[in-house]
């Protein structure tokens, strides 16, 4: 990992020099090894600061939301999982392809900064294995399917078995125990909105959890309002998430979000078709249940 | 002095939970926290008293996450009050780290002094009683002692329990604690004993003029660099043991409904946002920069101390290593024009 650093480093200091990009996104080293986070790097001497290693697990994807509006040009190191998030991006016309210079890094799976975090912090009594992040484990697209240059050799996806394995054994539960489930899974959540924030999907500029006037959803920590956030919120996801798993990885109290995304990937599939969310990016097109016509076929709704 | 066998805490817990309801840090299948000893369930729940702390601070027993206020009957333009619920039954906090109590003393402040007294918190908190653990071996993101915390005596413990080893010494310090050490008449043994000794601190943190040097740092490019990885989700505020801050909803079911207050967090735009729609912390910069202005500069000089207690949960949780302790740093090293 060491050669995708120097490799990094050497082509945002190219693209700085040559006048081509503002910015470059990528990550950098913290204090301590597992301390890697996003970083902005603003010039050729910051580009010094820019590591790829095992722990480069953030989806930098996900920072070129507090560009939007701006006008800086953008370079960009991208994993498998982050490019889709660009391309959920430049879909959802969050930013222009021009404005961005994409450098794609094949990914040999990491581990994940937070189960580091809190080995090292010692409230754990048992400490959690060191071993590949679960989204890594999961992962079905380590190579980045958007980029202007890519760093080092195609990886093999990861994943193994059936993907939807733990999906498919939630459908066999009766209605009534996989509500108990869940009722008991997201009587947990806290409400810190971390798998919200993270989302490289959830581009919304007003969040409808944000909207006071009507309030759609309520403020109570209770098993009915957390219910409803966690379901509006994944039911939004179908046909967006990109399967980062950025939102099980951060969930202070371990919810298995992914659990409902892949369900939604799984009939999004079923139903439409088509290639993934942000697999291939086709300027114009539309992933499913992303269009409004007035002439739709389907009555409901 | 008096002492509590281990072999007897158990015991001791039931005996206190027929008292009073007792929360004791747990955890619990994936969440870390603290629970009531009457929900204890072995097969799930694993008793966290000889770890370092608990994710979740024990700020919820005296200001829970939500909390209903009042019920409302609405006819027409007239609305009535029907009931409040204002809730006084006998808690106690058996286990509390330092660094938590501290949290529920800054509460206090805020909450039952200078002319202020939030009714529903002095009702919890006057029947409240904190049985703190000493705290002698710091984790690698502590610092509470430079946030003015006593690990091993804290101020603010009603009882505070030392661990040494086979048993648990036993030190009643306010008429609450020794009304608690009364109920476990017969649990508890009298023996010299031995304390451990402190470890020392492995994060080193000098909080010393910061609080007088932020004064001068509102618009200091430091915020732009520091808040830059910063989410804003609300994971910080809401596993710290001294952020307080709530919103209060009203709920209606047709005519009838309840009034609440829940945790809100300035981490999130809508927590500033005016009734006219304009918010004066719009920028994820300003609300980082709030939350540390807050805990380091605001409520020094409100209060005369600070609203972070050195836990350290903040940076163990933070999804983008936001890191209070390395934040003092940077402030304490800052050019100031």
């Amino acid at each position: 990992m060491k050669e995708i650093t120097e490799q990094i480093q050497t082509i945002a200091a190219r693209l700085f020099e040559e006048g081509k990009i503002d910015i470059f996104i990528a990550w950098e080293q913290g204090e301590l090894d597992f301390q890697t986070k996003a970083y902005v790097a603003r010039s050729k001497e910051d580009a010094k600061n820019l590591v790829f290693n095992e722990y480069a697990i953030y989806n930098t994807a996900n920072m070129l939301l507090k560009f939007r509006d701006g006008h800086e040009r953008i370079g960009i190191a991208v994993k498998g999982c982050d490019s889709r998030g660009i391309v959920r991006l430049l879909e959802d016309l969050q930013i222009k392809r021009e404005r961005l210079y994409i450098v794609g890094i094949p990914c040999p799976g990491l581990k994940d900064p937070l189960a580091a975090a809190r080995n090292y912090g010692g409230f754990n009594r048992q400490t959690e294995p060191d071993s590949l992040a679960g989204k890594c484990l999961e992962c079905i697209q380590p190579n980045p399917v958007i980029c202007d240059e890519i760093i080092g050799p195609e990886q093999s996806p990861r994943q193994q078995g059936d993907r939807f394995a733990r999906v498919k054994e939630m459908e066999q539960m009766t209605p009534d125990e996989r509500y108990d489930f869940w009722e008991k899974t997201l009587s947990t959540c806290i409400r810190c909105y971390a798998c919200r924030q993270v989302c490289v999907a959830c581009d919304c500029r007003t969040c409808i959890f944000d909207e006071m006037k009507p309030q759609w959803v309520g403020r109570e920590s209770s098993t009915t309002d957390n219910m409803m956030y966690h379901l509006v919120k994944h039911a939004h996801m179908a046909g967006r998430c990109i399967e980062c798993g950025e939102c099980e990885r951060v969930c202070p109290v371990n919810i298995p979000l992914m659990l409902l995304n892949q369900k939604l990937i799984k009939d999004v599939g079923a139903f439409y078709g088509g290639p993934e969310a942000g697999l291939q990016y086709v300027e114009g097109a539309k992933p499913p249940l992303s269009v409004y016509r007035i002439d739709d076929p389907d009555s409901f709704l | 002095m008096k002492v509590l066998n281990k072999s007897k805490l158990i015991e001791a817990l039931n005996v206190l939970s027929s008292q009073q309801e007792v929360f004791v840090p747990i955890q619990r299948e994936s969440q870390s926290g603290y629970f009531s000893w009457a929900d204890y369930q072995p097969e799930r729940d694993e008793l966290m008293l000889e770890a370092l702390n608990v994710y979740q601070s024990p700020k919820n027993v005296v200001l829970p996450q939500t909390e209903r206020m009042y019920g409302i009957i609405s006819q027409g333009m007239e609305v009535d009050i029907d009931q409040t619920f204002e809730d006084a039954h006998p808690t106690l906090i058996f286990g509390a780290r330092g660094c938590d109590v501290k949290g529920i003393l800054a509460m206090d402040e805020v909450f039952l002094t200078r002319g202020f007294v939030d009714s529903f918190y002095q009702a919890r908190r006057a029947n409240n009683t904190i049985v703190a653990n000493a705290c002698y071996a710091p984790g690698p993101n502590c610092f509470c002692t430079a946030m003015e915390v006593d690990p091993v005596e804290p101020v603010g413990a009603d009882v505070i329990i030392h661990d040494c080893g086979d048993y648990y010494a036993w030190e009643a310090r306010t008429g609450k604690g020794e009304a608690v050490t009364a109920q476990l008449d017969g649990l508890l043994e009298d023996k010299e004993v031995k304390l451990p000794s402190a470890q020392p601190f492995q994060l080193q943190v000098d909080y010393q003029g910061v609080a007088e040097k932020l004064k001068d740092m509102f618009d200091h490019s430091l915020w732009d660099q520091m808040a830059e990885p910063c989410i804003n989700c609300g994971m910080c505020t809401y596993v710290c043991p001294s952020c307080y801050c709530f919103d209060i909803q009203v709920k209606m079911f047709g005519e009838k409904g309840y009034r609440f207050r829940a945790w809100d967090s300035c981490m999130f735009e809508e927590y500033t946002r005016e009734a006219g729609g304009g918010n004066p912390r719009g920028a994820s910069k300003e609300r980082f920069r709030q939350r540390f202005l807050h805990k380091l500069e605001f409520f020094q000089e409100r209060y005369g101390t600070p609203l972070c207690t050195g836990c350290g949960r903040c940076i163990i949780v933070c999804p983008t290593d936001v890191n209070i302790a390395r934040i003092i740093k940077a402030v304490k090293e800052a050019e100031v024009e």
